[in-house]
């Protein structure tokens, strides 16, 4: 977006800011990673930066810990702007890429070391203490003396969320933790994370570029390109009504097709498509007549027909997923495009074979129309 | 050919090496130590303890030795790491490379002209004469045990910062943020995980140096002036000047046995800190 501001979504109502950014950008020599992040983080909320590699989102979570310092803008940790306080002077705690964990601790040491540091020394038994909690908490209880190589990724990655939850940080920041995991292990993992969170109430920042991941657990997405935040807003919202073809096309799948504004009026807008058809849709942002667009229809929006007015499509592939079946047509000018068929609406139009000719509609509610970036 | 026959042929070269560089002087120098002196010099065949029971004669260069090789080790293991740490972790990458290298450029001469160059700097002329210069008169550095120390350090420095830096380099350097982020201060970072994850480069750096140092000639030579010198100046004296290979060879085996001595005692006490640093409390 232009101003790169506060796009859609806003904080939670009557949760206290546990942590913000206003107006942070970061350079690294000429590369600009981080540009004019606005971000206000909730306590207890699960926020998420999604976005592909490079776009800024691990910066922004490395200026939350201490580990960068912004160049422009202020980093503010409960009401106080913390720019340039050092990562050992935070009440904040990461969990690391690959765990980072201590190799010559054993797997008590390693939770541990984050009150061993406190002054006033902590007793060594209440230390012990909290470590069996901690342990218990991430199931590992009866670990304490194991070496960490001789720990799994899985396991070693709850030594790491241990060594973190146990400082009690007003914010947990994770960065790519299920990265590492297999995929059975990540689903895993991700349920315990937000069971986890639910249980402590600690705000909770996750760094990933698994849109899966991030639409599962958290209760706000933030969503990042080339170091600007593009849209912020809870999963629904980002599904429902992306405001651009860049968070459309990261959250979810949708079928695009470009366009120009021919007419607004009220509710709807008429788009008048490159192939020369003209289609009705929402707009989804301020839009004005003769801008250059593209309009989103979700898969599972498009209905297929056998006989019924339409776009005249050929069923190209077919794929029978169960609940849903999910059709590869194409269409003279539009080209390929996919169609998700609920069971139900199988049963009553009877199936699709490949090589049938159809029809597809759709609401014009369902087309969005968006900016084309 | 037989996976085993092929390991014995790859193990041949190296194997012969050892035998015909190693195993068979060291056989012969041992036999000599229990000959006799020939008249002419050279050694008389013969079975006595003679050449042992006169080793108390060369105590000061086995005190020498047995006092410089541990001092000058740790003082280049405490010149060593600051300077492999700020290469490892400090320095600008872009640098790095250079700065390494500048490190091994003085490796490229030898080490005689090096020498030779100190005995300039802590001659009379040298520093002495500066100290002389600002008012401190009477200073005299060369052909002391401090000079030799010098010597030492500046000549083994090298091989004291290039297995610290390769373990310094090689740490994980999220370990020290995630340190960072813990609560640690920069000075309880260093100590709880740079230094301990450290330690197998300060092993090594340490044993390459004093197992050298023991063997140590040309420096105690050089910048010791005859009043400092080591076993191994005893050994060229014994056997090059006074032909007395019998002794000689009875000097050499006690330097090797007290060498073998100290390297076990050493080895057992470096793996037992790697093994018991989990009982160590490292609070």
């Amino acid at each position: 977006m232009e101003n790169g501001g506060y796009v859609g979504g806003t904080n939670p109502a009557g949760k206290k800011v546990i942590a913000e950014l206003r107006g942070v950008s970061k350079r690294f020599g000429d590369v600009l990673a981080a540009s004019e992040l606005n971000l206000s983080i909730g306590e207890g909320e699960f926020l998420s930066f999604l976005g592909p590699s490079g776009c800024g989102k691990t910066t922004a979570l490395r200026m939350l810990a201490g580990f960068e310092a912004p160049s422009e803008g202020d980093v503010l940790l409960d009401g106080e702007v913390v720019n340039t306080l050092d990562a050992h002077h935070r009440p904040v705690n990461m969990v690391f890429q690959q765990y980072a964990l201590f190799p010559h601790m054993t797997v008590a040491q390693n939770i541990g070391y984050g009150l061993r540091q406190r002054r006033p020394r902590l007793p060594r038994a209440q230390i012990a203490e909290k470590v069996g909690k901690a342990l218990d908490v991430v199931q590992l209880g009866g670990f304490e003396s194991r070496r960490i190589w001789e720990m799994s990724g899985g396991q070693q990655q709850r030594v790491a969320l241990a060594r973190a939850i146990i400082n009690e940080p007003k914010l947990l920041l994770l960065d790519e933790p299920m990265a590492a995991l297999d995929r059975k292990l990540r689903k895993e993992m991700q349920i315990e994370l937000q069971d986890l969170q639910r249980q402590l109430g600690i705000t909770f920042v996750l760094v990933t570029h698994d849109q899966e991941e991030a639409l599962s657990m958290s209760d706000r997405i933030c969503i990042m390109r080339d170091g600007r935040i593009v849209q912020i807003g809870s999963p629904q919202q980002l599904y429902d009504r992306p405001n651009s073809r860049y968070v459309a096309d990261f959250v979810g799948t949708s079928n695009f097709f470009d366009g120009k504004i021919s007419d607004r009026s009220g509710e709807l807008a008429t788009v008048a498509l490159d192939n020369g058809m003209s289609v009705q849709g929402k707009p989804g942002a301020d839009l004005s007549v003769g801008q250059e667009v593209c309009i989103s229809v979700r898969p599972e929006q498009m209905k297929l027909h056998h006989r019924h007015a339409g776009v005249d499509v050929e069923v190209h592939n077919r794929i029978f997923l169960g609940e849903h079946t999910e059709y590869l047509v194409s269409h003279e000018t539009l080209g390929d495009f996919l169609v998700l068929s609920p069971r139900q609406s199988e049963l009553a139009e009877g199936p699709f074979n490949v090589g049938d000719k159809a029809t597809v509609t759709w609401e014009p509610s369902a087309a969005l129309i968006l900016d084309r970036n | 050919m037989t996976q085993r026959t092929r390991n014995w042929l790859l193990l041949a070269p190296a194997g012969t090496w050892f035998l015909v560089m190693l195993i068979v002087p060291l056989s012969v120098v041992f036999i000599f130590s229990f000959g006799e002196r020939a008249p002419s010099g050279g050694v008389v065949p013969a079975f006595t303890f003679e050449q042992y029971a006169n080793l108390p004669a060369r105590w000061t260069a086995f005190k020498n030795t047995m006092t410089l090789a541990p001092v000058g080790t740790l003082s280049a293991l405490v010149i060593a790491y600051p300077l492999a740490y700020f290469l490892a972790i400090k320095a600008n990458p872009k640098w790095k490379t250079i700065l390494l290298v500048l490190v091994i450029v003085p490796f490229w001469t030898s080490i005689l002209i090096r020498s030779y160059a100190w005995i300039f700097l802590l001659g009379g002329r040298g520093i002495p004469a500066l100290l002389d210069f600002v008012g401190i008169e009477g200073v005299r550095l060369i052909n002391t045990p401090f000079a030799v120390l010098v010597g030492i350090i500046y000549g083994y420095l090298p091989l004291m910062v290039f297995p610290i830096f390769v373990s310094l380099d090689k740490l994980d350097k999220r370990l020290l943020e995630a340190s960072s982020d813990l609560g640690a201060k920069p000075w309880r970072t260093f100590v709880q995980i740079t230094l301990p994850l450290s330690i197998p480069g300060i092993a090594t750096g340490c044993m390459l140096v004093f197992i050298l140092l023991m063997g140590e000639y040309l420096i105690p030579a050089l910048l010791g002036g005859g009043k400092v010198f080591f076993v191994g100046n005893a050994l060229v004296d014994l056997f090059l000047q006074s032909r007395n290979w019998a002794y000689g060879s009875a000097v050499a085996v006690t330097l090797v046995v007290v060498m073998l001595i100290t390297v076990t005692v050493y080895m057992r006490l470096i793996s037992r800190l790697g093994a018991s640093r989990e009982d160590v409390s490292i609070m």
